[in-house]
């Protein structure tokens, strides 16, 4: 999936792609959805003053820090408690040798893994926090994002603090406008984050957020994103994330606006009992493009992931939903489930999706559903019957969506951007909402 | 104390793995060159324009990259892999005529004794050619047509009909070993079923691969004429040795309007075969292709057979199941592309993973703009019965059409210990209770293969109850 951005982009402003959300295990390749290509121009001002952190340590405002190197600590602090052997018993260390009888000379007794099988291996080998952290869109993408948001900023929770950050990013015409942060969240903390993803409804240029959290033991991370932008931007949000024992994240992505969005996160759920719950929203009309990936990895014992996500598609847009549980060996007791549903409400519409689960252990669960169609027979001729035609009924789908995100916006600025979006597409839409939400 | 776990054994392949002599065996020289694929088109007689069809697939075979995204494909070096091999006999078309070898080869295998007990016709492939073919009178007279392709290739009456149809649904470029299989393919059956036709017993082809090192590449093309109906069973097996052979065959079926096509296999070559397969059916308003499939041999396998539902209300259900023991990766599962309005798809695979072995479902649905009002509903559920194996489920959605209704559901676990409890507690023993579950999980794929079939893919994936799996 590329995005349109800077099609009217000057010749000394020549897109160069990125190529972001790449699967971890590859499908076949004609289907062109193992991975997105993201154009972004190549020398693109950065927006000064585009990202606006806001951090409230246990109710007293702190002025927030940059410490390009805290996070990459902490996940070194963080790699000797996860040696291998210590998650494998008894029983599972006497099984390693069947599992790497691969030897040339034996070239056809031994199972000839894929390329992802066999580097999924060589981490399970060779695993420390920092060699196994990624971040849903990769390195090409978190790298650009990196660069253009000069460096993140460090929200470092004490243990049992309770921090509560907003993170305001704000597009301008030709520039791209990104905020980086990198969470540290200690032992029992409990880390809030809001990320509104914002633009004038002129210009075109990018926005994007750089995520990356380490929840320490029994801390709980959560994060809500809305992304707003008008259709002549490009949203690049990506997230990494690594959780310790009994650690919880909780991931809210509200994708509304935006000619190209793309999407990414990566949790790596490495403690015993973490848990990782993603819900997706989205909604895609005109000629917009959504991407997204999500990968959950299990690797510590009775881990338990959930995504979620939940669409409508309306007039040329385009989708691509990449979503892996990845169940590794050792994360015994696990669950990882997996649930889909997109309306399209316009037959131009495309929409793709990939739920993979990866499986490589016995006392797992890994579940997906999926359901993607358009409105029922039966629901249409009930709203005809009520003098709803078959577009104003695929409105009211658009609208509700809308009203969702609306509803359920974390801040002020958040629901102002959903507002903005919404009366760009209903004259009315701010009225309908009623003034207590509004 | 620790668990105890029982063990699944592994199949008995002491059935599968006689090895003839290939002494009196012409067999070119491995690798592959243009002077080889001449070689195979001279020895074969054939018009030019398949000649000129082979050297344009090996140029396509040679500008395409190996994939990438599958089991790996590195012990699969095709300077080492011989693509033709003649048996020291031509095809019969009865058994007392087959070398004695070979024929006692079949009898092992029960191929015979299944074509006197419900086939309406056999074919038996030998390395590279066909040993012995034959059909029943009666299915002769309905105008039923079940020949060798290359045969078939040399007779007037079929030569424009199989040029027409000859690797149109499986073009050379579609990767790289259909271009392989389009430069050096050899063997296989030609079927032809006239409209109205309806053929009571099944139809059924056995491919053998009994040289060392070498590849085996029939292509099998069956026509179903509007109305008609066929039941077409495919088999294959190998010997074991300890170089890489390799099967790249090619099936092309054609279903007609309101026509019907039930294509059975089981898959179970030897754990040295490189299993890279492609099947592929269109099918016309109102008709059916039906699908089963049991993958259980190969050390590496990529098989996905495929349904193009070009005409409107057509249909597809896809059943298969997938046993991967030690030193197996298999990758497999269907491929579907809604093409026509009202068209319908069902997809139900099963897969175990045993002893190391890795077993992938990968599956595709695309429904074009032109497949307003279908549905598609896929069910993928994987056991693992240890923890050194693995299993992976990568299914794929392109959608693009109006009022087109996905369901897609995919479970990945091992037996439920509430299934076995319940099991227990009306008096069944665990070890029992865990063989009933197992047996029942592969149940859908069996019941709709002929009793032999069913029998045999039972026997390979017998369990031997030792303590509790899991």
């Amino acid at each position: 999936m590329q995005n349109s951005f800077a099609a009217g982009a000057t010749a000394q402003e020549a897109p160069k792609a990125i190529t972001v959300n790449a699967m971890p295990a590859a499908t076949w390749g004609w289907l062109k959805m193992n991975d997105a290509e993201a154009a972004v121009p190549a020398h693109l001002a950065s927006a000064p003053n585009a990202a606006r952190l806001e951090v409230e340590v246990n109710g007293k405002t702190v002025n927030p820090t940059r410490d390009a190197d805290a996070f990459e600590r902490a996940l070194d602090s963080a790699a000797g408690r996860y040696a291998l052997a210590q998650r494998l018993g008894a029983g599972d260390a006497a099984q390693q040798p069947s599992r790497q009888s691969a030897t040339p000379e034996k070239e056809l007794d031994a199972t000839a893994l894929s390329s992802y099988q066999s580097g999924a291996l060589d981490l399970e080998r060779t695993y420390t926090p920092a060699r196994a952290f990624k971040t849903g869109m990769g390195h090409e993408g978190f790298g650009y994002l990196s660069e253009v948001s000069r460096g993140p900023h460090l929200i470092a929770a004490p243990a049992h603090a309770s921090v509560c950050a907003t993170l305001h990013v704000c597009g301008a015409p030709g520039a791209a406008a990104v905020g980086a942060v990198d969470v540290v969240a200690s032992e029992g903390s409990n880390v809030s984050i809001t990320i509104a993803l914002d633009s004038p409804d002129e210009g075109e240029g990018i926005v994007g957020s750089a995520v990356r959290v380490l929840a320490g033991k029994g801390a709980r991370v959560s994060i809500a994103c809305i992304q707003t932008l008008a259709d002549g931007y490009t949203a690049l949000d990506d997230t990494g994330m690594f959780l310790a024992e009994g650690a919880q994240a909780s991931v809210r992505h509200d994708v509304l606006g935006a000619g190209a969005s793309f999407t990414g996160l990566s949790a790596d759920l490495r403690g015993d009992e973490s848990r990782a719950t993603v819900n997706v929203n989205y909604l895609g009309a005109r000629s917009q493009t959504r991407d997204f990936n999500y990968e959950i990895t299990h690797r510590g014992r009775n881990t338990e992931s959930n995504i979620s996500a939940n669409g409508v598609l309306a007039g040329e847009s385009k989708k691509c939903l990449r979503g892996t549980i990845d169940l590794t060996h050792g994360c015994k007791g696990s669950q990882g489930t997996e649930h889909e549903t997109v309306l399209l409400a316009d037959e131009r519409v495309r929409n793709k999706s990939v739920p993979v689960i990866l499986c490589d252990e016995d006392e797992v669960a890994g579940n997906h559903g999926a359901t993607i169609g358009h409105i029922r027979a039966d629901q249409l001729l009930y709203l005809t019957c009520r003098g709803i035609s078959e577009d104003a009924a695929e409105e009211l789908f658009i609208r509700a969506k809308l009203e969702d995100a609306a509803i359920a916006a974390p801040s002020r600025a958040a629901r102002a951007g959903i507002v903005r979006l919404g009366k760009r597409m209903f004259d009315d839409f701010e009225e309908s909402l009623g003034e207590e939400i509004a | 104390m620790p668990k105890k776990r029982s063990q699944v054994n592994d199949i008995d392949r002491s059935l599968y793995d006689i090895r003839n002599s290939e002494q009196e065996a012409e067999r070119l020289s491995a690798g592959l060159t243009p002077q080889i694929v001449r070689e195979i088109s001279k020895r074969k007689d054939e018009p030019q324009w398949m000649l000129d069809f082979r050297l344009k697939s090996l140029e396509i075979y040679q500008s395409m990259p190996t994939p990438s995204w599958g089991p790996a494909l590195d012990g699969l070096d095709m300077d080492n892999i011989v693509t033709y091999v003649k048996p020291n006999t031509s095809q019969q078309s009865d058994w007392e005529s087959v070398p004695d070898d070979i024929k006692s080869t079949f009898e092992r295998l029960g191929i015979p004794e299944a074509e006197r007990s419900y086939l309406a016709g056999v074919g038996a492939q030998y390395d590279s050619e066909l040993v012995y073919h034959n059909m029943q009178d009666t299915a002769a007279k309905m105008g039923i047509v079940y020949s060798g392709i290359e045969e078939a290739l040399r007779e007037p009456r079929w030569e424009e009909l199989i040029r027409s149809k000859f690797m149109t649904l499986i073009p050379p470029a579609d990767h790289k070993f259909a271009a392989l299989h389009g430069a050096v393919w050899s063997g296989g059956s030609f079927v032809y079923v006239p409209a109205g036709v309806k053929l009571d017993f099944p139809l059924q082809s056995y491919f053998r691969l009994n040289a060392r090192g070498a590849g085996q590449f029939e292509h099998t093309l069956i026509i179903v004429e509007d109305d008609a109906d066929l039941h077409f069973i495919e088999g294959c097996s190998a010997p074991k040795y300890n170089v890489a052979n390799l099967h790249a065959g090619a099936v092309e079926l054609f279903v007609g309007k309101r026509a019907h096509l039930r294509y059975s296999t089981i898959e179970n070559w030897s754990k040295n075969m490189y299993n890279l397969n492609t099947k592929r059916a269109r099918v016309d308003a109102e008709g059916e292709i039906e699908w089963i499939s049991g993958s259980f041999g190969s050390h590496v396998g990529y098989l996905y057979p495929m349904s193009v539902l070009a005409g409107r209300r057509s249909r597809s259900s896809f059943t298969g199941i997938t046993f991967a023991g030690a030193g197996q990766n298999l990758d497999t599962g269907c491929k579907v592309v809604l093409a026509a309005p009202e068209t319908s798809a069902t997809v139900e695979t099963k897969g175990i993973s045993k002893g190391g072995g890795v077993q992938t479902f990968r599956s595709s649905v695309v429904a074009t703009p032109a497949a307003r009002d279908s549905t598609v509903s896929v069910s993928c559920q994987s056991l693992m019965l240890d923890d050194i194996s693995r299993s992976d489920t990568i299914p794929a959605m392109d959608i693009r059409a109006k009022n087109v209704d996905i369901g897609h559901e995919a479970t990945i676990g091992r037996i439920g210990d509430d299934k076995v409890f319940y099991l227990m507690s009306r008096g069944v023993s665990e070890e029992e209770a865990r063989t009933m579950i197992v047996n029942g999980f592969a149940e859908p794929v069996s019941k709709e293969l002929p009793l032999e079939y069913a029998v045999e893919m039972n026997n390979l994936i017998k369990l031997e109850m030792e303590g509790a799996i899991g």
